[in-house]
């Protein structure tokens, strides 16, 4: 369920510096790759202008046409308050962009790779305490952790945000829902950075006997340069690979904690949320678009990243150079 | 057994009270943490405040956390769980080993399914490469991985009770077979597990499809090829060896993947496995219940992960044993 | 072709590993023979789980209970059980009166204070060991009270008894108001007259339980005993499988008319949609939601005939925290519950599951005022209202609190913020808690507005009014305080004639809905689905035992 548990798929170390504009052209060449490009700009997209994008607003409800079958109005019918499905799927692209954005912000994505770079090149007891810490945190039933974590600490950490918004006057704080997409994401990523940090640790300790590291280091290049100029730079297509899986895990991580009654709150809908409401057998049975308009934006989104991740693996694999 | 084989076992073996140790204080500590006790969630709307409070105090929940920690560790030590609040009374052992015990079938058989569907799958998809058959079942795969249980479990639960009429919504029931109580060959046991397996093996056999391609792009299965060996020994002797190292490894991810899905499936079908206990008991702030299920389940997975990890030193003796094995 | 055999072994093994589980199933079904049932392995009846289903069986989707032990139960899944297995002096009747159950009949003193039961010399426990005497009843009641039982509903129920507070405080070795006269007989004291008091002696905290049994088990440890309870109720304790199953058995011996006519009544307790249950004929009794309501209702469904409605004793309503501005102001209380268009919400949106309320106390409940006026939908008067409170400005912005976890609030909510939105321009939002902490803010005041629902514990006006709305009660969470209000309901609890008494409620909440503390939106309906083979079996607007007058005939 946690974003990093996407198993990371190995990629050969490119010792050389990868031209990645030429990658970058395999892969535009692709339909199948540009298709899964499209998909993902477009439901971004539509998420972030979400305000001038969505013919209603989230919460526009029309009791007098509740569960409407898809028509012109609704063209993906309503819920049940009346609310466009449409409209909401929506809204709720914008909330996965925010809960990425979350993601990155808490530090889900680099505190794998920091962690994993500095156990690969320091090497000796601070690779063996990174490592440890990673067996621990790895051996931990994560989404277990995710829920006690929420359920205790977020009261807690909402208070705190209504203080603040007491003493600034920000009334927006509580009501977006930021300090519980934080929250969870913050907790997903202190349980979620082991695999990543693994992987990038196991390539570091490849590249670190390259000749030009070792040329590097014996003409007195710094720790940091190293790092960041000569091993970062080859870790790239691993990583963007890993990153492309990550959004899509996000998205479906996402609907799984919304489900679980953490994440995101109401009344901002989610993917998660609209599920929720439609996953009910009788739901189901009665009002399948309920469930069907989220699980096809959710459905496509994911295979998208996924797609996207596999076409990346292809054209920056070595055997195309 | 490898020497280096022995002492990495021995060390890890050490790690694992310090492991535990780590995560039971992390979640003892974090359950205190909760604005609201069990008592006060039990007690309702009717009870006093000072009922709830007398309650609290008799039952050491205002002691300090360390406290209770102590106190609690010491009695798990000797092998007292506690006392479930969920249901009142109730040793915590009584309460989660029936519930593990059906969780655990249900994943067993996902799990050979899972490898005995997944991996010949991906081998063949790999071998058909080129053929029309090839974008379809990369298609294929990529649509059941990428479907979430939560929205393909109330579509199945709707296909086959609803349309087909042939399964019941939820639930569990076992019956007796040769002296034990088994849940396998019930009804009840096809939807967790066809929703549990079908993204497994959708993501198994994506994966041994690309391990086996590569292995198939080597030097060696190229010479051996043009050699003219057989394809079949090809495959068996280069192939299928090199492929199946990373496999071992999956394993792990997919263990830990059906501990998240079980949740969500048991939740959705009303399974009374232990997935549903653990969010029941998060929920109604069951202390001692929610401690024993990390602590069994970190302690499964520890042991689950050395046993991979052993399995793969005798697969692949030239791996490192002193530092942590990828 | 070497690739299509590599292929065909490739499918052999994912084949082969269906066969072999599949062949391990076959051949353990066949070995599988009978169980203590009797029962052939694989077929149809085993498959549910529930052992053979027996002709006079009754099957049930129950709540998961938290405990069985009656002296703890204070949640509603936990008492539907409890009231089944366990009984006590008195119990309700279907028509809600108060019947002798054990005790054979009892006198009040003249003061009111002193009720002296006299007990039924043929009431013997599930295992027939000996007959239940005033004893047993002196032990459970005063175990209930006992802080080292840490039953946190002991003192609710059972807090009127003389001597109970002292025993609470350790500094009685008993309850002095609980007095053994001979073993037939008890005779239990009260500080001050109450009308209710034998209403709360029906409650499960009330119940006998047995000595021997029991111990010094607590509610939060021991409760091992409550697998295999030895009650007195109608019904026996067959098999309790945590988590999964209930199975009862019929109490021949039991010293009600009627006895239970069914044999067996099993409650699953998990399981996916009770309704789709109820279709495939796994359960016999479900109830019924909206969602699945339309459908059942068309004259043409299968299932229209099996259709039940009765009353349920509760009210779902907003309240104010009438301590703090603005919500101190009637007015603007009265504006925001004369713009919710109850007609609307009861009959359009919740498609006539319930009925709109007119006031605090719900029909069916004694002392319900059938001639109350409707609350208008009148929003010309709300603003009206609203202008006279200062302006939507006044509480534009607020927050009602709900309890939640994550999941959508409650659709009626959000027809209520709608209604307020178009009507009077002002927004509301919402805010969800966990249940233990939005308890515990209602109970620290620290809310704007609330939703919430109460149901009756026992069928009284007292148990609404008083409960709820009497400035001096712990439940009375909207803060109200009106010195009429409660000088009404101080007479109507010491007033012993029913018809007087009934008719001082009904003047204290004509002032309370003048008021309007809380807006009350609607009373629930029982809505359920009954096989038609199911015979007497009524529908309880709260939990009382019912299933001894339930009868099945095929």
């Amino acid at each position: 369920m946690s974003f990093a548990d996407a198993a990371p798929v190995p990629i050969e170390a490119d010792t050389r510096q990868s031209p990645n504009f030429r990658a970058l052209r395999r892969l535009m060449r692709r339909p199948v790759a540009v298709v899964a490009i499209l998909i993902i700009v477009v439901i971004y997209g539509a998420g972030i202008l979400a305000p001038w994008v969505a013919p209603y607003g989230f919460n526009d409800a029309d009791f007098q046409n509740r569960y409407a079958e898809p028509s012109l109005e609704h063209p993906l019918g309503t819920d049940s308050l009346g609310r466009d499905l449409l409209s909401r799927a929506i809204w709720s692209a914008q909330t996965t962009v925010i809960v990425s954005v979350a993601a990155v912000l808490t530090g889900g994505l680099f505190l794998g790779v920091t962690a994993g770079l500095a156990a690969g090149y320091a090497g000796g007891r601070t690779d063996s305490i990174i490592m440890r810490a990673a067996d621990t945190f790895a051996s931990v039933p994560t989404i277990l952790l995710v829920l006690i974590i929420t359920a205790t600490l977020l009261p807690r950490v909402i208070d705190l945000a209504r203080d603040v918004e007491d003493l600034t006057g920000a009334d927006w704080i509580v009501s977006s829902g930021a300090p519980s997409y934080f929250l969870v994401f913050g907790a997903l990523a202190i349980f979620g950075w082991t695999g990543i940090a693994r992987v990038v640790r196991s390539q570091v300790l490849a590249l670190r006997q390259e000749p030009y590291v070792t040329a590097a280091r014996a003409s007195g290049a710094g720790t940091m340069r190293i790092l960041f100029v000569h091993l970062l730079p080859n870790l790239t297509n691993l990583l963007l690979v890993a990153f492309t899986l990550s959004f899509g895990a996000l998205a479906t991580a996402e609907v799984g904690l919304t489900f679980l009654g953490i994440g995101v709150q109401p009344p901002h809908p989610s993917f998660g949320l609209m599920i929720s409401e439609g996953v009910g057998l009788s739901n189901v049975r009665e009002h399948p678009m309920l469930i069907i308009v989220p699980g096809m934006f959710i459905v496509l989104l994911v295979m998208s990243f996924n797609l996207l991740g596999d076409q990346l693996t292809d054209v920056l694999s070595p055997r195309h150079r | 057994m490898p020497a280096g084989l022995a002492t990495y076992i021995i060390r890890r073996l050490l790690l694992l009270p310090v492991i535990l140790f780590i995560v039971s204080f992390a979640t003892f500590s974090l359950g205190r943490f909760a604005p609201v006790d069990y008592v006060e969630i039990q007690a309702g709307p009717r009870a006093q405040p000072e009922t709830i409070e007398r309650i609290r105090e008799e039952r050491g929940l205002n002691d300090p956390v360390p406290v209770q920690y102590v106190r609690y560790m010491g009695n798990a030590l000797t092998g007292d769980l506690g006392i479930s609040t969920r249901y009142q009374g109730f040793p915590v052992a009584d309460v989660i080993f029936p519930r593990m015990w059906i969780t655990m079938q249900y994943n067993a058989v996902v799990l050979v399914l899972t490898f005995g569907i997944g991996l010949p799958l991906g081998t063949w998809a790999a071998l058909r490469r080129g053929t029309w058959q090839d974008p379809l079942s990369i298609g294929v795969f990529l649509f059941f991985a990428s479907v979430p249980v939560l929205i393909s479990v109330p579509l199945l639960q709707w296909l086959f009770t609803v349309k087909l009429g042939v399964l019941p919504s939820g639930g569990w029931s076992e019956a007796e077979y040769l002296g034990v109580e088994l849940g396998i060959f019930s009804k009840h046991i096809v939807l967790p597990v066809l929703a549990l397996t079908l993204p497994g093996v959708a993501g198994i056999a994506r994966y041994m499809r690309g391990q086996v391609m590569e292995v198939l792009d080597q030097d060696f299965v190229r010479t051996a090829n043009a050699k003219g060996l057989k394809a079949s020994t090809v495959v068996t002797r280069h192939v299928a060896r090199n492929a199946l190292l990373p496999i071992v490894t999956i394993l792990g991810f997919e263990l830990a993947a059906l501990i998240g899905g079980s949740i969500f499936v048991e939740t959705l079908l009303g399974i009374p496995g232990i997935g549903l206990l653990a969010f029941e008991s998060i929920k109604s702030r069951d202390y001692d219940t929610i401690m024993a299920i990390v602590l069994v389940g970190s302690t499964t997975f520890v042991l689950a992960m050395l046993l991979i990890d052993i399995a793969y030193g005798f697969i692949d003796p030239r791996i490192r044993v002193e530092g942590s094995i990828e | 072709m070497e690739t299509r055999r590599l292929v065909l072994t490739l499918t052999g093994i994912a084949v082969a590993t269906i066969v072999v589980l599949g062949g391990l199933g076959a051949i353990l079904l066949a070995s599988g023979g009978g169980d203590d049932d009797g029962t052939t392995a694989g077929d149809d009846a085993e498959d549910d789980g529930l052992g053979e289903r027996i002709d006079n069986e009754l099957r049930l989707f129950g709540p998961d209970p938290i405990t069985l032990d009656p002296a703890c139960a204070s949640d509603a899944g936990s008492a539907e059980y409890i009231v089944e297995i366990f009984s006590g002096l008195v119990s309700f009747d279907l028509d809600l009166n108060v019947i002798p159950d054990i005790a054979e009949d009892w006198e009040v003193s003249d003061d009111g204070t002193v009720y002296t039961f006299n007990l039924r010399s043929n009431v013997l426990f599930h295992d027939n060991s000996r007959p239940v005497t005033a004893g047993d009843f002196k032990f459970s009641l005063e175990r209930a009270l006992n802080p080292d039982t840490q039953s946190t509903v002991g003192e609710v129920y059972l807090g009127d008894l003389a001597g109970s507070a002292e025993f609470i405080a350790g500094n009685a070795d008993e309850v002095t108001g609980i007095r053994v006269i001979d073993p037939q007989t008890l005779e239990l004291t009260i500080t001050e007259p109450s009308a209710v008091f034998i209403d709360k002696l029906t409650y499960p905290t009330a119940y006998v339980v047995d000595q021997r049994e029991v111990g010094d088990a607590t509610c939060f440890e021991g409760g091992g005993w409550t697998l295999t309870p030895n009650g007195t109720g109608p019904f026996k304790m067959e098999e309790w499988d945590l988590g999964r199953k209930i199975v009862l058995t019929a109490n021949t011996r039991f010293h009600l008319e009627p006895a239970p006519s069914l044999d067996r009544v099993t409650y699953i307790l998990s399981g996916g949609s009770s309704f789709v249950m109820y279709e495939n004929d796994e359960i016999d009794i479900t109830g019924i939601g909206s969602v699945n309501i339309e459908s059942v209702r068309d004259p043409n469904s299968d299932l229209n005939a099996d259709l039940r409605e009765g009353p349920s004793l509760n009210v779902f309503y907003i309240g104010f925290n009438t301590r703090e501005a603005p919500f101190d102001d009637a007015n603007l209380r009265n504006a925001l519950s004369l713009s919710i268009d109850r007609e609307f919400l009861a009959r359009e949106f919740l498609l006539d599951l319930v009925v709109p309320a007119k006031g605090i106390l719900p029909p069916g409940m004694d002392g319900y005022n059938e001639s109350l006026p409707d609350i208008p939908f009148d929003p010309d008067t709300a603003r009206d209202l609203l202008e006279e409170a200062g302006g939507a400005g006044v509480i534009d912005g607020a927050t009602i609190l709900t309890s939640g976890q994550g999941a959508t609030p409650s659709d009626i909510l959000q027809v209520v913020l709608a209604m307020w939105e178009q009507e009077l321009g002002i927004t509301v939002t919402i805010e969800q808690e966990d249940f233990g902490l939005f308890l515990r803010d209602l109970d620290d005041g620290r809310f704007e507005m609330f939703s919430l629902g109460w149901i009756a514990d026992y069928p009284d006006p007292q148990n609404f009014l008083d409960i709820k709305l009497h400035s001096e009660s712990s439940n009375n969470e909207a803060g109200y305080s009106n010195p009429a209000v409660d000088a009404l309901l101080d007479e109507a609890d010491r007033e012993t004639d029913e018809a007087t008494r009934l008719e001082l409620y009904q003047r204290a909440e004509e002032l309370i809905i003048e008021d309007m503390p809380w807006a009350p939106l609607y009373h629930g309906k029982a809505n359920y689905l009954v096989k038609p083979y199911v015979e007497g079996f009524v529908i309880p607007p709260f939990v009382i035992p019912n299933l001894r007058y339930v009868t099945i005939n095929r």
